[in-house]
């Protein structure tokens, strides 16, 4: 066979066209991915090409099966580093922030101090994996990866708009819930595995914190949904585009749920499970090294993820109000981050401004306050509906 | 507050069976400040019996006494309490010129209580910033920490010295004040009054913090006089009693102010107190100023003093930011003190431990203990 | 500001109770306030703290007025400083003074009770090194550039009996007052006394011969030079001076 050009190989090829595309709809990071994957399989299949000429593995690669299955490959490793440098920039806007509210600078090194995220990060990565002697060494694993797993892959569902998602579930909201709930009970046992009174400590307040914010916040989330009249993301979002954004109808169920989402986050007012002045580090006392670090990492994902549920129930999710249309236009991608931050910065500044609630004031809180007021919240929707405003 | 008996029959009677832990805070742990320990026991997170445990930071302070002559000690005297150095210096001062049964000047007065001052509202505000991180809130801490600088430079202005300052002298102070310090301290203390109500608004205004303070470690007058607690603890519970004003040393009798005396006796009650005496320390700066300004730039300020303290007994108490100080001394009529014994207030207020946190949650304890102001240089000596 | 103004700006209504805005408020007011501004905070290598002049940082010397009398060795409370054999300019040897600045605890009374304002304070306080051995400062490193007259501390005490007699503004330090004085009975004539004075303010005179045929010596002190630094007090082998401290 004669030579081939590589432009044969790379044609960049629509991706939709692709018999065995994965998505119902168009989705950019996977056309990034495939658009990439097309690049470096077209360069692999032509270098083979040049040396073997007309050998089978070189069309394999390039066939439309495999390139989905690589441009996936691909694509997991778009959607996450995403999410992680959204995460870092949460981080570095923490520091920055909660650093000028106290009066102070926040760190200083490197790109007006970015680079000491990595560089934090890093550290913790070439410190000494210890793992204490007396503990439950299986649980004390496993209930880590699995914060840190759960974590990471709420972050990763998320979409950023209608064509930045990775699956487009009809429940999608709920299974976000479903879990993002399901941390305090990895605490719960992690605390318990540690062998310290501390964690021990730390992972029933975990538990105790988990039944006063969970069902108002389900109770908020059914009745965003009763709006919307979906649990599907896409449809809450497009729902607020046709109607008006649901932080007007549910101011109450609004300001209450950034309260439950810091609750869910385990922020300050509400991080008494690992709260430092009288438990060590909580639950997290006997994690060091890396295991840190990344349980440090999972909690600024878990943030990220409280203020993404905010904004998509709430705040319209990558809508811009008065600008309808296609997703040529403008990046809904950036918006929607912008909008995550700007609920993270309200955050920043209740931790900036208030301090740690006790474990009995965070029950009667949770039901004597958030529980009436969701419910509260509930009416006025069912009033909205019924009424048929919506 | 429920009384120990209370929790032990309702856990013994209860059909769960739960057991008491002891948890150990301290002295690594950050809810102490300093080092010692509070073992507490718990049933639950509720604290059913707690021991203090101090003498980490012994060092042989009265002893070490003995064998340096009068002059040295007030470095050491510096070091008793980092927060407030002036006061335990001043103390020693005020012992010895006793012994010697000399009368210093007025000048030497006047600056020396305004050092005292000075000293009180720098360790009360690092008091409400270490309340601040018990609490939770970093910004507090930091704000605190923000205006006690200011009274850090006045220091620096005063004696070239920030915290260990070894200012008063036997017989005086060390250096005289000049025109430019007074017109930096009263700047500096007008512009306090302000700027302290920005935090007052972050803790008094927020009911995250109120709630944390009110009702949690509450003693009465009888539990106060039981265990000799002083200072600010004691006013906050009602009895209405401050050395500065009814047992005056040096100038004070001639000061206008007021003690600050709240019946709560809570955690919010100590937390108010401090705060106010935060606003008469002010006042007493303000009229340090004018008075030494009365007397004029030539007046004496130090004088000069035997070597040698004829042999004696001197007993001299003040008001320490912390609480009722006292020092001892028996001289033999040498160089050096024969015995110096000091009677540091938070020594005796840290024993209030155990009542001030039963039957509190473990949440408390640092709240509760945080508003004893633990300072353990002069605790353990 | 009174409890009453206090407790009139801070009525107890229940209201407060659940009210966080303030708080939110005052944080959202410094962040902007130091985003518009610059924090209090300094960066610490970069920018540097204002000093006064007579901040105490570690002692200074000034090596030509030192008469090594040992004040300052005696002064000391954490015992930091000796008493060193060096060389002078002219290659003479000489006495001065040796600070281990890592026991210094910078109180500043060697600069206080030097009688000759040799040692001074400094402001300078970055005093790190790698080995504790680079903490002892000798006499020559000792030197500060640019002592000025702040950095001497003037030891300026009034007298009781000066403000007895109606003379309370003369200020007067005590090694221009105090002097040593002779019990002759107890002198043995052995001139050590002025071997030590370190300004040769004591001379040896004669009084006479006693019964062996020997002259007596007794030491007279020239009240112009000595500087009451009690060197000859301490080494008389039979107590027989001591220091008239006036008051």
């Amino acid at each position: 066979m004669a030579y081939s050009s590589i432009l044969d190989w790379i044609q960049f090829k629509d991706v939709m066209s692709n018999p065995f595309y994965p998505f119902e709809s168009y989705n950019l990071p996977f056309d990034l991915s495939y658009k990439i994957w097309e690049l470096l399989g077209g360069l692999i299949a032509w270098l083979i090409n040049l040396i073997f000429p007309g050998n089978g593995v070189s069309v394999w690669l390039m066939s439309d099966e495999i390139s989905n299955v690589f441009a996936l490959v691909v694509f997991m490793i778009i959607i996450f580093l995403v999410v992680f440098v959204v995460t870092l920039l949460s981080l570095w806007m923490e520091r920055k922030v909660l650093g000028r509210v106290m009066d102070r600078r926040g760190t200083m090194i490197g790109l007006k101090g970015f680079m000491q995220c990595l560089a934090d990060g890093f550290k913790t990565f070439l410190k000494e994996n210890t793992i204490p002697r007396k503990v439950d060494k299986k649980t004390y694993l496993w209930t880590a990866a699995l914060i840190i797993g759960t974590s990471a892959l709420i972050a990763c569902m998320i979409p950023l708009s209608d064509r930045w998602f990775v699956v487009n579930y009809g429940t999608g909201l709920l299974i976000i819930m479903a879990l993002f709930a399901l941390a305090p009970f990895f605490i719960l046992v992690s605390g318990w595995a540690q062998n310290n009174k501390y964690s021990l400590i730390g992972g029933m307040r975990a538990a105790e914190l988990m039944i006063s914010y969970e069902v108002p916040m389900l109770i908020m989330i059914a009745s965003t949904c009763l709006l919307a009249g979906s649990f599907n993301i896409n449809d809450i979002v497009n729902m607020q585009g046709d109607t008006i954004w649901f932080f007007i109808p549910q101011i109450i169920g609004f300001i209450t749920f950034i309260f439950c989402a810091t609750a869910e986050a385990e922020r300050v007012p509400f991080d008494i499970a690992e709260a430092e002045a009288e438990l060590v580090e909580g639950w997290q006392t006997e994690y060091a090294g890396m295991k840190w670090g990344l349980i440090m990492l999972a909690d600024y994902l878990r943030g990220y993820v409280s203020c993404a549920m905010v904004v998509i129930m709430y705040l319209g999710g990558w809508l811009i109000p008065f600008v309808s249309g296609g997703v040529n236009g403008w990046f809904p991608e950036i918006v929607f981050l912008l909008k995550v931050w700007s609920v993270f910065f309200i955050m920043i500044i209740l931790r900036g401004a208030l301090a740690r609630v006790r474990t009995d004031q965070i029950v009667n809180i949770g039901w004597k306050v958030f529980m009436p007021l969701s419910v509260a919240n509930l009416a006025v929707v069912l009033l909205l509906k019924l009424g048929g405003v919506f | 507050m429920m009384s120990r008996d209370v929790i032990d029959i309702k856990a013994e009677t209860s059909e769960l069976h739960t057991d008491k832990m002891w948890v150990i805070m301290g002295p690594q742990h950050p809810f102490s400040h300093g080092l010692w320990t509070l073992k507490a026991r718990l049933d639950g997170e509720i604290v059913v019996d707690a021991e203090p445990i101090i003498g980490y930071l012994h060092r042989g302070w009265e002893k070490e006494c003995e064998n340096r002559t009068y002059p040295k000690i007030i470095p050491m005297a510096d070091r008793l309490c980092y927060a407030a150095s002036m006061t335990y210096t001043h103390l020693y001062c005020m012992t010895v010129e006793k012994a010697l049964g000399i009368d210093i000047p007025e000048k030497a007065k006047y600056i020396r209580i305004m050092a005292d001052e000075i000293c009180r509202i720098q360790s009360h505000l690092m008091w409400l910033a270490a309340v601040g991180t018990d609490l939770g809130n970093l910004t507090v801490f930091l704000w605190a920490m923000r205006e006690r600088e200011f009274f850090m430079d006045l220091n620096v202005r005063m004696c070239g010295a920030r915290m260990t300052t070894n200012f008063p002298r036997i017989g005086g102070v060390r250096n005289d004040i000049d025109d430019e310090f007074a017109m930096f301290a009263s700047r500096c203390v007008e512009r306090f009054e302000k700027a302290i109500w920005d935090i007052i608004a972050m803790i008094d205004d927020s009911s995250v913090f109120v709630s944390r303070m009110k009702g949690t470690g509450i003693l009465s007058r009888e539990q106060c006089a039981n265990l000799g607690i002083t200072g600010p603890a004691m006013r906050g519970t009602g009895v209405d009693f401050d050395v500065r004003r009814d047992d005056p040393y040096d100038n004070y009798d001639k000061m206008d102010f007021e003690v600050p005396v709240l019946k709560e006796g809570d955690s919010y009650a100590r937390y108010m107190v401090r705060i106010e005496e935060l606003f008469q320390s002010c006042k007493i700066i303000k009229q340090c100023l004018q008075k030494v300004k009365a007397i004029g730039r030539n007046a004496p300020y130090r004088l000069k003093v035997p070597s040698k303290v004829p042999a004696g007994r001197a007993f001299v108490r003040m008001e320490d930011p912390r609480g009722e100080s006292m020092m001892y001394l028996i001289s033999d009529g040498t160089d050096k003190p024969y015995r110096l014994k000091v009677r540091s207030p938070i020594f005796v207020n840290v024993s209030a431990a155990k009542p001030l946190v039963l039957g509190s949650r473990i949440a408390d304890v640092p709240a509760v203990m945080a508003m004893i102001d633990m300072c353990l240089g002069e605790t353990d000596r | 500001m009174a409890k009453k103004e206090y407790l009139d700006k801070y009525p107890r209504n229940p209201a407060r109770s659940l009210w966080v805005m303030k708080p939110v408020s005052k944080a959202l007011k410094i962040f902007f306030k130091t985003i518009a501004h610059r924090p209090v905070t300094i960066l610490y290598p970069y920018e540097k703290m204002w000093m006064p002049e007579n901040y105490r940082g570690r002692p200074g010397l000034r090596f030509d007025r030192c008469v090594a009398c040992g004040m300052c060795v005696k002064m000391c409370p954490t015992a930091c400083i000796k008493l060193v054999d060096t060389e002078d300019g002219s290659g003479q040897k000489v006495k001065r003074p040796q600070v281990n600045v890592g026991r210094c605890a910078m109180c500043g009374y060697c600069a206080e009770y030097c009688p000759v304002d040799a040692m001074t304070v400094t402001p300078e306080f970055e005093l790190a090194e790698y080995t504790r051995e680079d903490l002892i400062y000798g006499p020559k490193r000792l030197a500060y550039e640019g002592i000025t007259e702040r950095m001497e501390i003037h030891l300026e005490q009034t007298l009781m009996s000066d403000i007895k007699n109606g003379n309370p503004e003369r200020r007067i330090s005590p090694f221009k007052t105090d002097r040593p004085v002779l019990v002759e009975a107890k002198c043995i004539s052995c001139k050590r006394c002025e071997k030590v004075c370190p300004v040769k303010a004591v001379t040896m005179v004669e009084h006479g011969v006693n019964e062996k045929g020997r002259p007596i010596l007794y030491p007279e002190f020239n009240n112009d030079t000595c500087i009451c630094c009690e060197n000859c007090v301490e080494d008389c082998p039979k107590d027989a001076l001591y220091i008239n401290e006036v008051l």
